[in-house]
């Protein structure tokens, strides 16, 4: 039984510690009986595609650097927007979600577009940075998110968010955050937001397993479990 | 000007006597008289030093070797250098009607805060020693880091920058008079990069793929953009040659300099510290002779005895994976059996944060080494460090996990082998309010 997993930039948006989110996903989906394998695909690729994957993750970059990778995803965007349509568990992290909206404008005054999925524009600072702990919740969750924020975008005008934004330490103005769209998920939380809130790994492990018609193997992650009591005790009390 | 250089003075003074931080006399300074940096009359020489990694050493050095030359100095000795600790160190080193008396101005600059010190007085040279991820959670990340020094760099200062950082050699692109200092091939080098990220992969300046000759570490080392052009530039100050072995580095070809600490990086501030002695009017002989040895007051390494073992604390930064790495480095090299701990028990002195994502950025993959006994993980953040190491490949009965600094060391000083303490300046006291300090030698 094999799991592919698909990580987009893997060496150009991973500003965070993003790839942990990835090594988090290849050891619970092992756990799960998978063989799993890990396709790296980068901004110098031109040949990307998102069929027959189990999950395609993309993390934070620089802004510059987010700018390059839209325009170079915007390539691929019928294949991508098809691997969504079938219910492809699909997860982009920081700023990464960005690049799902309709367009994303740098500080200097540069535009290029996204992939249209969201009807969404970013727009990006220069003088400010917002920086901060956050918890959020969404509706399907019982559980909230916590990570942390680092990210100049402002977004006007859009509704759809996934994510409400219940409790911020630092400068973060928003009050919504993410997008959701079948099984894609956009999250501003940067770096390894899977091992921060296993019960979002765990989610979409789940995921993976139905849509393999497997049976979820309960497994314990203790120490994940006891990192995500404390960090939200410390950010809720 | 002379009421508020007189204030800031008696502050000073106070301040001393009280136990206060250097900052609050040049707060209050800047809230009686906002411009009065721009009405100093400053010597010729005022040198700042600024980036992610090494400000501190490196100015230390510089203020040693400038002294060794017969030069007085004035700098922020105190490591406060934010706008305030600035104001408090020249006002202080300045007679009452404005002008500095030192023969030279040494800067330690904060590379968010430099360009507001810069709107009132440009130093002469800027030092650039290199910029890395860190403290990320206050800093955005490199680039946004680049933009905030581009925008304190004017036209009369003269760059002097590390030529084997990618993303700090791109500020002399273009800009006449820049200096440049750098390693040449260097024995320890390596054909690739092998860290858990590579910085240097893609050309700051177009983005396309980068080529190296090679790398010192991570991703510094020679360089070249496929595409556009930029790469390396030829440096005046070179480090021709390192014996880490034996401690030794030679500059130039021919200004051998024992050292006291024998990693890279400081390999790095002592060149820096060279060439700011040169451009200073040392002679290359004197500031060679007064590097060679030079034990640093800053230092990051403390030795200590732990009940029943011997060991040494390396101090590290929180947020910053390449700080990490270089101590990680000393550790697996050591060729006896030996302990680490790693202490993450707060990340910030000042306030709690979630973010432990620079975890994924350390290669800890590189403990899978023989020398290495016992992993010891403790503090706050032990669940985030026990699932790093997991997936870092260290076999669980490798690590012990205590929620507490004191758990931890009780369990240490029973272990007879080596111990190296990896941590930062947030959590230092910690272990070294447990052990009992040793004189470095």
């Amino acid at each position: 039984m094999k799991a592919s997993i698909l990580y987009l930039y893997y060496d150009f948006m991973n500003l965070y510690g993003d790839n942990g989110n990835v090594r988090i996903m290849e050891k619970r989906l092992r756990d799960q009986g998978f063989d799993v394998e890990v396709i790296r695909k980068t901004i110098t690729d031109d040949d990307i595609s998102f069929e027959g994957f189990d999950l395609i993750y993309c993390g934070s970059g620089t802004e510059s650097r987010l700018f390059a990778a839209a325009e170079h995803l915007k390539a691929f965007e019928d294949g991508f927007k098809s691997a969504v349509a079938a219910g492809t568990p699909v997860l982009f992290t920081g700023n990464a979600w960005g690049m799902l909206g309709r367009s994303i404008t740098s500080h200097d005054g540069k535009k290029t577009g996204g992939l249209g999925l969201f009807g969404f524009d970013v727009r990006e600072e220069i003088k400010q940075r917002f920086t901060g702990d956050a918890v959020e919740s969404a509706k399907g969750f019982d559980k909230q998110f916590i990570g942390f924020i680092n990210k100049c975008d402002v977004i006007d005008g859009f509704d759809g968010y996934m994510f409400k934004v219940e409790k911020t330490i630092g400068q973060i103005p928003y009050a919504q955050d993410g997008v959701r769209k079948d099984n894609l998920f956009g999250i501003s939380l940067i770096g390894p937001v899977l091992v921060k809130n296993p019960f979002f790994a765990e989610y979409l492990v789940r995921l993976i397993d139905e849509r393999h018609g497997v049976t979820y193997r309960e497994e314990r992650y203790e120490h994940e479990e006891k990192g995500y009591r404390m960090t939200l005790k410390a950010l809720t009390e | 000007m002379f009421f508020t250089i007189l204030i800031c003075k008696i502050l000073r003074f106070l301040g001393g006597l009280l136990g206060r931080g250097s900052s609050w006399p040049g707060k209050i300074a800047l809230k009686l008289f906002p411009d009065i940096l721009s009405y100093l009359k400053y010597p010729d020489t005022v040198i700042a030093v600024t980036g992610s990694n090494g400000k501190t050493s490196t100015v230390e050095m510089i203020a040693h070797v400038l002294k060794e030359g017969g030069l007085k100095v004035a700098y922020n000795k105190e490591g406060s250098n934010q706008t305030e600790g600035v104001t408090t160190f020249l006002l202080n080193d300045a007679t009452l009607g404005g002008r500095i008396k030192s023969d030279a101005v040494l800067l330690e600059s904060d590379e968010r805060y430099m360009r507001r010190s810069f709107r009132f007085f440009h130093p002469r040279y800027l030092i650039i020693t290199n910029l890395y991820r860190d403290q990320m959670t206050r800093n955005g990340h490199p680039e946004w880091i680049y933009d905030i020094i581009e925008r304190g760099i004017h036209d009369d200062m003269t760059l002097v920058l590390n030529a084997d950082d990618p993303l700090v050699s791109k500020f002399g692109a273009g800009r006449e008079g820049t200096l440049y200092f750098g390693a040449d091939h260097l024995d320890c080098d390596t054909s690739v990069n092998d860290s858990i990220y590579d910085d240097g992969k893609y050309c700051p300046i177009c983005k396309k793929p980068m080529e190296y000759e090679y790398y010192h570490y991570n991703h510094i080392g020679k360089y070249r953009c496929t595409s556009c052009g930029f790469a390396r530039p030829d440096t005046r100050w070179s480090l021709t040659g390192t014996d880490l072995e034996n401690g030794n580095i030679t500059i130039n070809g021919k200004y051998k300099i024992p050292l006291t600490f024998n990693g890279i990086y400081h390999c790095y501030n002592t060149l820096a510290a060279f060439a700011a002695a040169d451009l200073a009017g040392i002679s290359k002989e004197k500031a060679a002779e007064a590097l060679g040895g030079y034990i640093l007051k800053s230092g990051r390494i403390v030795d200590f005895t732990l009940d029943k073992c011997e060991g040494r604390l390396l101090l590290s930064k929180h947020e910053n994976s390449i700080s990490y790495d270089r101590s990680i480095d000393v550790v697996v090299k050591d060729p006896a059996k030996v302990n680490v701990m790693f202490i993450v028990d707060a990340i910030s002195r000042k306030y709690f944060t979630s973010d432990s994502s620079w975890l994924w950025d350390i290669d800890f993959e590189k403990l899978n080494t023989g020398n290495i006994g016992k992993i010891i993980l403790a503090g706050k953040y032990c669940n985030d460090l026990a699932v790093r190491f997991e997936a870092a490949g260290i076999p669980a009965g490798k690590t012990e996990i205590f929620e507490t600094v004191m758990e931890a060391s009780l369990y240490a000083g029973n272990l007879t082998d080596y111990l190296y303490v990896i941590t930062c300046f947030s959590d230092k006291e910690k272990i070294l309010s447990l052990v009992k300090r040793k004189e470095l030698s």
